[in-house]
């Protein structure tokens, strides 16, 4: 189990080492630097602002330094937008929002999605498992995108209950409408993988012998079958969460909750480089661990598993 | 004997009957699954439409009618009679063409993200799993690196960093797009190659690359085409993600992503035509690509039934 984990974290390293690296280079393959405006400045001011932020040092060198800053002081440098902020700053204010509903919309997803698909497989081919199956094939098209708009036309433009956006900073109301709309897909993913593979599940031989034994349905469901069953939705959960840090660029730029997803945006129009850059690392930092801790859970769950 | 005689000259005989191919085989069952049938047809309506739609339309895409600017809450909306049949959008043009170009847009994003799945995936999988050893092992350690990456972000850096343009964006999903594919085709290919026709064009001499090439890519179809119909409707939900942020497809073209969202903006304008028809076109375009995907898988993968 060790070995297996000290694996896992020999392969995040590099693929970590090579996102920064491949960010770092496009970065300064852009064409035209972070400083270039419509009126070019003078050559002395060039110079002494590429002096100010290390861009006169040969690139190797850069690229060390940033990532010595980055891996020592967990430090991503300023931000050549606005002078007064460091990366840092901005992140530090952007991410606990993305964390809040990002947090959320995973429970949401994950608590609904599976009590959805493990009744749905429980009362198979009832009302029920229709109304799971109709729900999990309709949100295929309902990504957080269109998700949004639709109910901000029905929460807020028609019915009036809830703001069309802001943060307030996490209060319930600004909750709702990104929770809902970032989790709606997973959710009915998460339903789907679950009401197949509890089929399976409940019609294997050890359900079988549990029901001849005399165990009671509840008994079986919850002791026997749920643990298998949930397997497969543990190896989803990485991409899920994926998808709620990819999805928060949609949710802030559309509810204005002031998350990472906005920052990355903006800096994307204003070709904020290194912001750009230190969120995705810090992105890939997280999605990579995330996925390596669902790997390891999974091993550690399922003994079938080769370590 | 005499009655096993029978049974296995009943047999032989069915067998002679059906002796269909695979493919003849799968297009049987794909028609029969009703679903399917309908969202292929849904599927082709809209191609159609996106093709011969233009010829009835009013205005192209980028004409502006400098008139309509402001007022299209007022008098944009949809209507048969003045050939607007899906109204004004905001900035005075006819939203009934730039559905059909934002359509037009987002299928060729999809087929084009697929295709280029399906000729590197299939090439990159076939080749580690047909050497195996240390070439599989290098080449698919480089597929769960990429795969660990953020992409959506990294692509946006990519449009950001070079030029935002269809030609970039398609670069940047044709990166994305084929990593599933290697390794799906990869696993299907360890299972064909230790059987006995790989080793009888390998015993007379026949070249790595002719035997992948020749024996086991078009043993791989079926998944291949299950696969590729199912990257469709997800390549296009990625454009349309980029887009709905602005970063994708730049004006005056447009794609369905950014309707949607220019049209979600207006909303509290009270011009909800201008997101209710893009928004309906999208639905009902990944709708009939998943059923249509779904449909092959069945047909194809005879595992499943």
């Amino acid at each position: 189990m060790i070995k297996f984990i000290l694996r896992r974290i020999a392969v995040a390293i590099p693929t970590l080492f090579i996102l920064s690296v491949v960010t770092f280079f496009l970065m300064h393959a852009a064409p035209g630097g972070p400083f270039n405006s419509e009126r070019p400045l003078p050559a002395s001011v060039m110079a002494n602002i590429n002096a100010k932020y290390g861009l006169d040092q040969p690139l190797w060198q850069q690229l060390f330094t940033y990532l010595k800053g980055v891996v020592t002081a967990f430090d991503f440098g300023p931000s050549y937008k606005f002078k007064d902020r460091t990366v840092n700053d901005i992140i530090a204010q952007g991410f606990p929002v993305t964390l809040t509903y990002g947090f959320w919309s995973f429970i949401v997803a994950t608590v609904c999605g599976i009590s959805l698909g493990v009744a749905a497989a429980v009362r198979h081919n009832s009302f029920l498992d229709y109304f799971a199956v109709g729900i999990s094939v309709g949100a295929q098209v309902l990504p957080n995108f269109v998700m949004a708009p639709l109910l901000l036309w029905l929460f807020t433009l028609t019915l009036g209950w809830l703001p069309g956006g802001g943060w307030d900073g996490g209060g319930f109301k600004n909750l709702v409408m990104p929770v809902i709309a970032l989790s709606t897909s997973y959710m009915a993913s998460i339903a789907r993988l679950t009401r197949s593979s509890m089929l399976e599940v409940l019609n294997s031989n050890f359900i079988r012998t549990a029901r001849a034994k005399g165990l009671s349905n509840t008994k079986i469901i919850f002791s026997h079958a749920i643990k298998p069953a949930l397997l497969p939705v543990i190896s989803y959960l990485g991409p899920a969460f994926v998808g709620m840090i990819t999805g928060s660029v949609v949710i802030d730029t559309f509810f204005s909750t002031g998350g990472i997803g906005q920052a990355f945006v903006n800096s994307a129009f204003s070709r904020d480089y290194s912001v750009m850059m230190g969120i995705t690392i810090l992105v890939g930092a997280l999605t990579i661990t995330f996925n390596m801790v669902a790997d390891i859970l999974y091993a550690w769950i399922d003994p079938k598993v080769r370590l | 004997m005499l009655i096993t005689d029978k049974i296995l000259g009943d047999k032989l005989e069915g067998a002679e009957v059906a002796g269909r191919s695979l493919w003849k085989d799968a297009r049987r069952r794909y028609l029969r699954n009703k679903a399917a049938v309908f969202f292929t047809i849904v599927l082709i309506l809209i191609a159609l439409f996106t093709v011969f739609g233009p010829l009835i339309a009013v205005t192209d895409h980028e004409t502006i009618d400098f008139s309509m600017i402001g007022r299209a809450a007022q008098s944009g909306q949809p209507s048969i009679s003045n050939g607007h049949y899906f109204g004004y959008d905001d900035q005075g043009r006819d939203l009934y063409s730039r559905v059909i170009q934002g359509t037009w847009i987002s299928l060729l994003v999809g087929v084009v993200g697929a295709a280029v799945a399906v000729v590197i995936g299939t090439l990159y999988g076939a080749i580690a799993g047909y050497f195996g050893g240390r070439v599989d092992s290098i080449m698919m350690r480089i597929v769960d690196i990429l795969m660990a990456i953020p992409f959506m972000f990294v692509l946006i850096l990519l449009l950001v960093t070079f030029e935002r343009s269809i030609a970039m964006l398609f670069v940047g999903i044709g990166m994305l797009s084929w990593l599933g594919m290697a390794r799906i085709v990869r696993g299907q290919t360890i299972s064909i190659k230790n059987k006995e026709f790989i080793e009888a064009a390998q015993a007379s001499g026949v070249g790595s690359f002719t035997i992948i090439l020749r024996h086991i890519v078009p043993n791989l179809l079926g998944v291949v085409t299950v696969y590729a119909t199912l990257l469709v409707p997800e390549m296009i939900l990625t454009e349309s993600f980029i887009s709905f942020v602005g970063l994708g497809v730049q004006p005056p073209d447009t794609s369905l992503g950014q309707l949607i969202n220019v049209g979600a903006g207006n909303l509290h304008y009270g011009t909800i035509w201008q997101f209710l028809f893009p928004l309906g076109f999208f639905v009902v375009l990944i709708f009939s690509l998943f059923f249509v995907g779904d449909g092959l898988r069945d047909a194809l993968d005879p595992k499943d039934r």
